[in-house]
């Protein structure tokens, strides 16, 4: 089908694409990358009055370090995300799971930011960024606000964000030395939404003790989850294969998943119990030396 | 209902300025508006890739677009693969391998594979493999398109 | 889908019922709800407005209070269409009473077709049981007004 007709703006500024939400609201939809909603608007599922294309505004497109944060700004193409020598060196979690999400055709036009206020809970930039431990800067009619995770994510597609607010930017924090890390997702096909995804760090000490863990699923909830028990299991902790087994447990105890086609809930369950075991283990290797 | 717009878009190397209307999608206006019909339409949500043009240097889904977004961009379609005198060497391999049957996924095939080896002169097949499977093909079973892909990529290390 | 689940309420069976069967409390509940216009005795037409994400739909439809047995027992049959599709749910929904407080156990099955079925796929059973979280939410506010 054809998308219904719509009003065009193409503000070239973040405040002029403030101004043009404030005054539209509800009837207004931002477009940026355009990978989600353009579908939407073809089947004529989406049918904002107005369209308020973002590409313009280049201003929002970097990559850069503040201090020792990472910033991304909010228009920053997926593609340049994943390849960019910074996020991977540094950050390695992000540009894997980035190199996960559909295909690479559709990551040359997909927005970080688009992907974070789409706010799928099998999406592999809102599951990382819960990972990440990062925030997301909003502006607003009112001035700017820094938004944690738990904050941002309300549950299925739903964000915090007011009809007036514009995502502008991604914060990252740094990750210390020794961290290991891993990000594995299951799908039927390459490129499908993740069936379960699952984002690890792993920060160490030099004697082999597990300092810090931070687990999160993406696809096992109405929104990216952090199996916060699970951690709590491996804080402080010397790590072995039967403490992991059972971190990968508690983890997919505090999943709430869903059926759909391609999985049952059970299986679902089950499965972010293999990944965060798979992924504990991977993460355990890195920084340990396979030990 | 709504004001047409102006664009201005380079495609293929030829300058074109039209009116269109916002919603009008980027693969209807080069089907339809410039009569460039080699990019197809095949599910018009993103997911089968045989409307795939490059933008800008990069492979998108042109269903996925609006016209109006497009203004000053500059485009290349299939039908901008072959110079004047000779196929491209995607285009020889694609026949020579018989990467297609019906070809109807071949224009998103040729985009996408122009664009990886633009970027990957010396690929794996595992490569090749993972990076055309963002276009679907009902006919090929896409060993062929995999083996022309290569033998493509093999062509063009030659020159 | 199957669709079931337990909510408490901090209130007496009687007042519970009350909010659970009465169309002005059901209309307040029922999200999107705009309005429950009566048919017959404890049938209504529904109005339904509901937005998730950029996919905003009006659903018109039926609402009913079926084979009341007051105050343990009911079915609650919701059918709507609209553009984005159809939407048909019944459930039994039992109470009874445990201290100070109610227990609402409902056991249903939900239906969704139509475009947002196909599409929206992955995510129909996770957003039917959250706005059946929303419902019961705010049978809850209803009872504090009581």
């Amino acid at each position: 089908m054809k998308p219904c007709a719509f009003e065009y703006f193409s503000p070239q500024s973040v405040t002029e694409a403030v101004a043009l939400l404030d005054r539209y609201g509800d009837d207004a939809k931002i477009i940026a990358g355009g990978q989600s909603l353009v579908p939407m608007m073809n089947f004529r599922l989406a049918r904002p009055e107005i369209l308020i294309d973002i590409n313009g505004i280049r201003e929002l497109e970097y990559i850069k370090t503040e201090g020792d944060e990472l910033v991304i700004g909010a228009l920053t193409r997926e593609r340049d995300v994943e390849q960019s020598p910074l996020v991977i060196e540094k950050w390695p979690l992000l540009s894997k799971a980035v190199s996960y999400i559909g295909h690479s055709t559709i990551r040359n036009r997909g927005t970080i930011g688009g992907s974070l206020v789409h706010a799928d809970p099998s999406a592999e930039i809102p599951t990382s960024l819960c990972a990440l431990n990062g925030k997301v800067k909003v502006m607003g009619p009112s001035g700017e606000k820094e938004l944690a995770p738990e904050e941002f994510f309300l549950t299925y597609l739903t964000t915090s964000l007011e009809p007036s607010d514009l995502l502008v930017e991604v914060r990252i924090p740094a990750l210390p030395q020794k961290t290991g890390w891993s990000f594995r997702e299951l799908s039927r096909r390459s490129g499908d939404f993740a069936i379960v995804a699952v984002g690890i760090l792993l920060f160490t000490e030099k004697t082999g003790v597990c300092r810090e863990a931070r687990i999160s699923m993406g696809g096992v909830a109405p929104t990216p989850v952090r199996a916060e028990r699970a951690e709590a299991l491996l804080a402080g902790q010397k790590i072995s294969e039967k403490l992991i087994e059972q971190a990968a447990q508690q983890a997919a105890e505090e999943t709430e998943t869903e059926p759909d086609y391609h999985a049952s809930a059970e299986y679902r369950r089950d499965m972010a119990r293999v990944f965060v075991k798979r992924g504990l283990q991977e993460a355990w290797n890195m920084v340990n030396g396979g030990q | 209902m709504t004001d047409n717009r102006r664009i201005m878009v380079k495609v293929n190397g030829v300058d074109y300025e039209r009116w269109v209307e916002p919603r009008r999608l980027l693969v209807d206006f080069l089907r339809d508006d410039l009569e460039l019909i080699g990019t197809h339409i095949g599910c018009e949500h993103g997911i089968c890739g045989s409307c795939t043009v490059l933008l800008n240097g990069r492979a998108v889904r042109s269903c996925l677009m609006f016209a109006v977004q497009a203004d000053g961009a500059d485009i290349m379609t299939v039908e901008g693969l072959a110079d004047s005198k000779q196929l491209h060497p995607l285009q020889a391999a694609f026949r020579e391998k018989h990467g297609l049957q019906c070809g109807f996924c071949t224009p998103g095939m040729l985009m996408t594979a122009y664009e990886f080896l633009n970027e990957h002169p010396d690929p794996s097949e595992a490569e090749v493999r993972k990076n055309m499977s963002g276009v679907l093909c009902r006919c090929t079973g896409y060993k062929q398109v995999v083996d022309s892909v290569m033998e493509a990529a093999r062509q063009m290390r030659k020159k | 889908m199957k669709l079931e689940g337990t909510f408490t309420f901090n209130a007496p069976q009687e007042k519970v019922w009350e909010v659970l069967t009465n169309p002005r409390h059901l209309e307040k509940a029922i999200p999107g709800c705009e309005k429950l216009e009566e048919i017959e005795p404890g049938k209504y037409d529904a109005t339904l407005k509901i937005g998730i994400a950029a996919v905003k739909g009006t659903y018109k439809g039926m609402a009913q209070v079926a084979d009341p047995q007051r105050p343990q027992r009911y079915r609650l049959i919701v059918e709507g269409g609209g553009s984005p599709g159809f939407v048909k749910g019944e459930a039994l929904i039992e109470l009874c009473h445990q201290n100070q407080s109610t227990v609402v156990t409902y056991q249903g099955e939900g239906q969704v077709g139509g475009l947002i079925a196909g599409v929206g796929q992955r995510l129909i059973s996770g957003i039917a049981k959250m706005m059946l979280g929303q419902f019961f939410k705010q049978i809850g506010k209803e009872l504090k007004t009581l």
